[in-house]
């Protein structure tokens, strides 16, 4: 059965002036309709926004094609931007307007009739957790609360695909706990497709189910979050003193394998039901004073330091990914 | 049930048509544009006029109640031309304080809370985004302009009778379409300095301002170099040279109305060019 991706985009060129951001970018992310949320991860000016602006319409290629949902983002911008919501980074929200009022509007606007617009308006503000000042107007409220708001009004007509440019900006550890639990039941209770577009590694690895890594305007990596869980590998950082020079042979005693940084610094991959107590068990017979260990299962990092160029080896990878641009 | 204790669900029932969405930014700009006092105050002031114009129309048409009246003067007070020229030039004035008064409201707050985006992202497109909202001016102008105009040219023709409708169709013809060359004049720099200013009150007097200016510099123009030339650079005039055009009044010392339209239609067309500079979704720093 043949799937449309959520996006594609074939040789995506964009120029902001004369600039050149995006440089030919290629790749299919996501399956429509099957809920899940892909991660567009990537340092300050990787690119992230203008590929969602373009996306969006809102930047018009210099050469390539995108396509949304399976409709060009030239031709069919109108129809696809019925079905898709969008949460901008910035402050974005008519202040003299109650949070019922914009949201209702916002659902008009995008084809909602009128009860239907209220109805929805004031369930959705309910899920977002401001259903008690759903009266007030918006300029009313906190940074936490408009965050709230421009989620709610991403999802307010109940689109197939909702992006989100920097969801957690700005947001408390409760408000961000509160943001990603409803990007997680976005995708899982509603069925819809998401875009989350980060800096912060932590919530691409926590929400989304597909992460890509930009960088100066292309796509250096393209992972598969889920698999990536499910290999359960954990990576421990250890710093010892003494000699340990057969550490890197004693490893697979325990099924792990790492690579020494020198000073003593290793990185180290467990396998999937090894726990970190293997290690210091290792280290203790090879006569070695653990200064420092540092255990986690957070794969994403070391995928994004690798991307990045700030890691010459990802552990545990048989051979060194390619991170060519596509 | 209760809206609180039902749970979020998406969407997925029938949705309006292009024209229903479309009108959505018109009927919610309207519905907070008249929940403003001075914005009702002024519109309901606008309706003295038409109201005593509309007693005006009657006396004329019950010669018993003028019976002691001058017969020269009896003659002079007509529906005519003249008479609705004088209806459009206080209604077109009323309309150039309701304008820089509502149209400030109308681009500014979405520019400066960023609301664009939001907007765009719908099926929404940056034209029809402008086009409702000169809509919004349009037609809250129109209910003190040219309906009003025609509802005096309707009570006219009542109390007339079909002969007068026949002799003066034309003159109902020139106040909609003579009203309408105002509005969009109007509704375009509200809309410009709308978009220009971010503050309410100086977005107003900016629109009012750019039309005693325009007036100043071309009585400059016309002054300095002995030239009637300038007032094409007054678009009040020019819209006043069309309308007495269309009334079928004594033309003015200046320019023709043909030269009026063409320049109207080139002032139309920059300010377009301003307003569609401004409104994007982002703004790219260069």
């Amino acid at each position: 059965m043949p799937t449309t991706p959520v996006v594609e985009l074939e040789n995506l060129k964009v120029k902001l002036g004369r600039r050149e951001i995006l440089h030919g970018i290629t790749c299919r992310l996501g399956v429509s309709g099957t809920g899940k949320a892909v991660g567009l991860l990537g340092p300050n000016g990787a690119g992230k926004s203008t590929l969602i602006l373009a996306l969006l319409g809102f930047h018009r290629p210099s050469a390539g094609r995108a396509r949304i949902l399976g409709m060009d983002c030239r031709r069919s911008m109108g129809e696809a931007r019925s079905r898709i919501g969008y949460m901008p980074e910035n402050d974005s929200f008519v202040g003299e307007m109650t949070a019922v009022t914009f949201l209702r509007q916002m659902a008009e606007l995008s084809g909602l009739p009128p009860k239907a617009a209220l109805e929805k308006a004031h369930e959705v503000l309910f899920h977002v957790g401001l259903g008690e000042s759903r009266y007030r107007e918006l300029r009313t409220y906190s940074y936490g609360m408009k965050q709230m708001a421009k989620l709610a009004q991403a999802i307010v007509h109940g689109p197939e695909l909702v992006v989100l440019d920097e969801p957690t900006n700005g947001l408390d550890p409760a408000a961000r706990r509160r943001m990603l639990k409803l990007v997680a039941d976005m995708k899982e209770e509603q069925g819809m497709n998401v875009i989350v577009c980060s800096h912060l590694l932590r919530d691409i690895e926590q929400v989304c189910d597909e992460a890509v890594i930009m960088k100066d305007g292309a796509i250096v990596h393209q992972c598969n979050l889920e698999e990536e869980r499910r290999s359960n590998r954990s990576f421990v950082e250890l710093e010892v003193t003494g000699d340990d020079r057969n550490l890197l042979t004693a490893l697979p005693e325990i099924g792990a394998e790492g690579v020494a940084e020198g000073g003593g610094r290793w990185r180290i991959v467990l396998p999937p039901g090894v726990e970190v107590e293997a290690i210091w068990g290792l280290a203790a017979r090879q006569n070695l004073l653990v200064r420092k260990l540092t255990h986690r299962r957070d794969t994403l990092e070391e995928i994004f330091l690798k991307a990045m160029g700030h890691l010459a080896h990802t552990p545990g990878e048989d051979s060194p990914v390619d991170a060519g641009r596509t | 049930m209760a809206v609180y204790k039902r749970a979020y669900r998406r969407y997925d029932g029938p949705l309006t048509g292009r024209w229903t969405r479309f009108m959505v930014l018109p009927r919610y700009a309207w519905r907070r544009l008249y929940q403003q006092r001075l914005v009702l105050l002024l519109t309901m002031a606008a309706f003295v006029w038409p109201l005593l114009c509309a007693g005006f129309v009657y006396l004329t048409n019950h010669v018993e109640l003028l019976q002691g009246l001058d017969p020269e003067f009896r003659a002079f007070i007509q529906v005519n031309g003249r008479f609705f020229s004088i209806f459009m030039y206080v209604q077109g004035a009323c309309a150039v304080f309701l304008a820089a008064l509502a149209g400030p409201g109308l681009v500014a707050p979405d520019l400066a809370n960023n609301a664009l985006p939001l907007y765009f992202s719908r099926p929404l497109t940056r034209w029809s985004y402008a086009l409702a909202r000169l809509t919004v001016i349009v037609g809250m102008l129109s209910v003190v302009t040219w309906v009003p105009g025609l509802l005096l040219f309707g009570l006219q023709v009542g109390l007339a009778g079909g002969w007068w409708f026949l002799a003066n169709w034309t003159l109902g013809v020139a106040v909609v379409a003579g009203f309408l060359l105002w509005l969009l004049v109007l509704g375009l720099v509200a809309m410009a300095s709308s978009a220009y200013v971010k503050w309410r009150v100086v977005a107003g007097a900016v629109s009012l301002a750019f039309f005693f200016i325009l007036t100043g510099v071309s009585q400059m123009i016309n002054g300095v170099f002995r030239v009637t030339w300038g007032y094409v650079l007054d678009p009040a005039w020019a819209v006043n040279r069309v309308w007495r055009a269309l009334l079928g009044l004594d033309p003015l010392d200046g320019p023709g109305a043909l030269s009026s339209i063409v320049a109207l239609a080139v002032f139309v067309l920059l300010l377009v060019l301003v307003i569609e500079r401004k409104l994007r979704p982002v703004e790219v720093v260069r």
